[in-house]
């Protein structure tokens, strides 16, 4: 049995590299053996990853993308189909959670400098995966067709009005109606379920492939491969698998003990995750009182709302957002991690997280005079840490990093 | 990690200043209403309330007649016999109402919402106290505003349950800047008038006001089911699916330690 097994196995790896492929990503690929949890929310991500398209192809099965059906449709998932409730609920906290851990998971980019030479590349895969993934959350939240799915869609569509010459017939384009329609809905339905989800995992995997190719970082920000035994493997690592794996479960379980909680204890997550007035079929008639996006848009959202112009702000907003991808090229430090690096860079750092923060929460409650001079602030700081990035990491003290890990 | 505590310092700060506003308009602060999803007698008070006083403009357009039933451990004969007025109804029906949308559009200004996931959007807070700060007020319409939501487009249905209430005026503690409540030289608690009271005129009801509180809440409880009529479920099956991830992260906690031993 066991030889025939074998046989069939060696049939197949002469015409697919099983064996080498396991080796060289799992098995002998070198990863460094002290890192901390920050390192951990890459894998979480993937996990959510799987979460989000798992639980995604069941949704489909009964949703309906019409206009008159797909309300209803949700709350006929969450009523009538067997365990449809846990499916939804594990695709709606999946989506924060997916934000959630990419959000950790790029601040620990910052942190440890993760995007310097020579992993550039890895970090603008792995900005794109975060723009396709705004992209792909906004068209999700739009397809139960509440009342915050319908205005959201209206306030955020309307932002391609802002374009000037093209913009009033870009939204029509890109709603394929005169208004937010059935029209819209279907369209927003393929994207969401079928073009985005591919563009997302061939960028994940040209995200991990280019990450094989120049090695994981650690938090001390120095390169492992300087010190290589004779067969020219790091001295501080250990093989991905099967000793990262295993830390990896550890963390998956922390981490699908706290997802089990929201998705079973506080789904709404207090207004966060749910938010109240989806709870109530679109009306083109009546616009809500205040219309406020998910949390994971807010700091935008509140840098859009920050500038009294539409366009204006509809820059700043993209600008925000794109400054993101030229960051490997700003930091100008000798050293990567954030422990090597001088104050100035330090008190940045923390800046900009409070800031980011700030923001994120001004862009959930209704805007104030005083609100909107923190926004306004909170923006200033945000692009602040990048612009002045080239500055404050080049003319600081750094200390000097330990040779090995 | 300095860092990190401050992060989470000022992450878990922000969150604490959550929405401003009164939730509950010119009453304030909603009052406080903790459902109680297992007690069925309560959500069968709540239902049979339901039915007989709202059901006639508003719809459940969610819920299945036969999934009510079935939740509330009500025997399907029972329910369309006291329950169900229209006798061709079936089990598997949504509880779609009798009210033609269009005419009651027409005869109200607005038609009556449906109530399926009103617990939701509104939240259970907010119904529980709505219902019990109607007024008399002659200048509206049915002659009832509300004081949660004023000039609801709605009579007040149940007052032949709790009776006339007035907004009115009554004597209340005074303050002193300091906050404490103010006293006369004998220690004696110095009132003052303030208005915009909810009065009720005490027998002009069918219950007293306790009672009337009660069925209000069992009418609450009863369309907080409804909203999401998989909660007590979900909440119990939850404790496994967290049981099953804390044994899963110790054994990998364990093998983990185990494996790391060849390289520490």
């Amino acid at each position: 049995m066991s030889s025939m097994f074998l046989k069939v196995f060696d049939w197949v790896n002469h015409r697919l590299p099983i064996v080498n492929t396991f080796e060289r990503h799992l098995s002998k690929h070198p990863v460094p053996k002290k890192v901390n949890f920050w390192y951990l929310f890459g894998a979480l991500a993937s996990v959510v990853l799987i979460i989000q398209i798992v639980s995604g192809i069941w949704l489909m099965m009964p949703y309906e993308n019409t206009e008159e059906g797909a309300f209803a449709s949700v709350e006929f998932i969450m009523r009538d189909v067997d365990y449809g409730w846990v499916i939804r609920y594990m695709h709606t906290t999946g989506a924060s959670m997916f934000f959630a851990v990419v959000y950790l998971h790029m601040f620990r980019g910052l942190l440890y400098g993760s995007y310097q030479r020579p992993r550039e590349l890895v970090w603008i895969f792995g900005m794109t995966i975060y723009l396709v993934m705004m992209a792909e959350g906004f068209l999700g939240y739009v397809l139960p067709y509440g009342q915050m799915s319908y205005w959201g869609a209206q306030v955020i569509i309307s932002l391609f009005g802002a374009i000037p010459y093209i913009g009033e017939s870009l939204e029509v384009w890109v709603r394929g109606d005169y208004y937010i329609s059935g029209a819209t809905i279907s369209r927003f339905f393929a994207l969401h379920v079928v073009a985005l989800p591919l563009i997302l995992i061939a960028l994940v995997f040209m995200h991990l492939v280019a990450l094989h190719e120049v090695g994981a970082g650690n938090p001390e920000g120095i390169d492992i491969e300087k010190h290589v035994d004779e067969d020219g493997v790091p001295l501080d690592s250990v093989p991905f698998f099967p000793y990262k794996v295993l830390n990896a479960l550890v963390g998956i379980g922390v981490f699908m003990i706290v997802f089990s909680i929201i998705m079973f204890f506080f789904p709404e997550m207090g207004g966060y995750f749910l938010e109240k007035a989806n709870f109530e079929e679109a009306n083109p008639l009546s616009t809500p009182e205040h219309i406020a996006p998910v949390w994971y848009y807010s700091p935008y959202y509140a840098m859009l709302r920050a500038v009294p112009d539409k366009l204006g702000g509809l820059i700043v907003m993209a600008g925000a957002i794109a400054i993101l991808f030229v960051v490997p090229w700003l930091d100008r430090s000798k050293v990567a991690s954030i422990r090597y690096k001088g104050i100035f860079s330090k008190i940045a750092l923390v800046l900009f997280a409070t800031s980011f923060i700030t923001l994120g929460y001004l862009g959930t409650v209704p805007v104030t005079e005083s609100r909107k001079l923190m926004s306004v602030i909170g923006t200033v700081i945000y692009f602040g840490f990048f612009f002045l990035m080239p500055f404050y990491t080049s003319l600081e003290k750094t200390s000097v990093p330990p040779e090995r890990l | 990690m300095r860092l990190v505590s401050l992060l989470l310092l000022i992450t878990f700060s922000s969150l604490g200043y959550a929405a401003g506003g009164a939730e509950c308009g010119d009453y304030g602060d909603c009052d406080e209403f903790d459902a109680r999803l297992l007690d069925n007698s309560s959500l069968q008070r709540g239902l049979n309330t339901f039915i007989n006083n709202c059901y006639g403009c508003h719809s459940l357009q969610y819920s299945r007649w036969g999934r009510v039933a079935k939740d509330l451990d009500i025997p399907e004969s029972i329910l369309f016999e006291k329950l169900v007025f229209d006798p061709n109804a079936k089990s598997g029906d949504l509880m779609k109402g009798s009210l033609d949308k269009k005419a009651s559009e027409e005869w109200f200004g607005v038609a009556p919402p449906d109530l399926t996931l009103v617990a939701r959007s509104r939240g259970s807070n907010w119904i529980y106290t709505y219902l019990r700060t109607y007024y008399e007020d002659g200048s509206k319409q049915y002659g009832v505003n509300n004081l949660v939501y004023p000039n609801t487009a709605m009579p007040n249905v149940l007052e032949y349950y709790q009776g006339k209430q007035i907004l009115g005026c009554k004597q209340v503690p005074s303050y002193a800047s300091n906050g404490g409540v103010r006293r006369d030289a004998d220690r004696n608690i110095i009132t003052e008038e303030e208005c915009g009271h909810l009065l009720l005129a005490e027998g002009s009801g069918k219950y007293t006001a306790a009672e009337f509180d009660t069925i209000i809440f069992d009418l609450t409880n009863f369309l907080t089911y409804v909203a999401e009529p998989v909660r007590a479920d979900r909440e119990r099956i939850g404790w496994f699916v967290i049981l099953f991830f804390v044994v899963f992260t110790a054994l990998s906690y364990l093998l983990f330690r185990e494996y790391q031993k060849d390289y520490h």
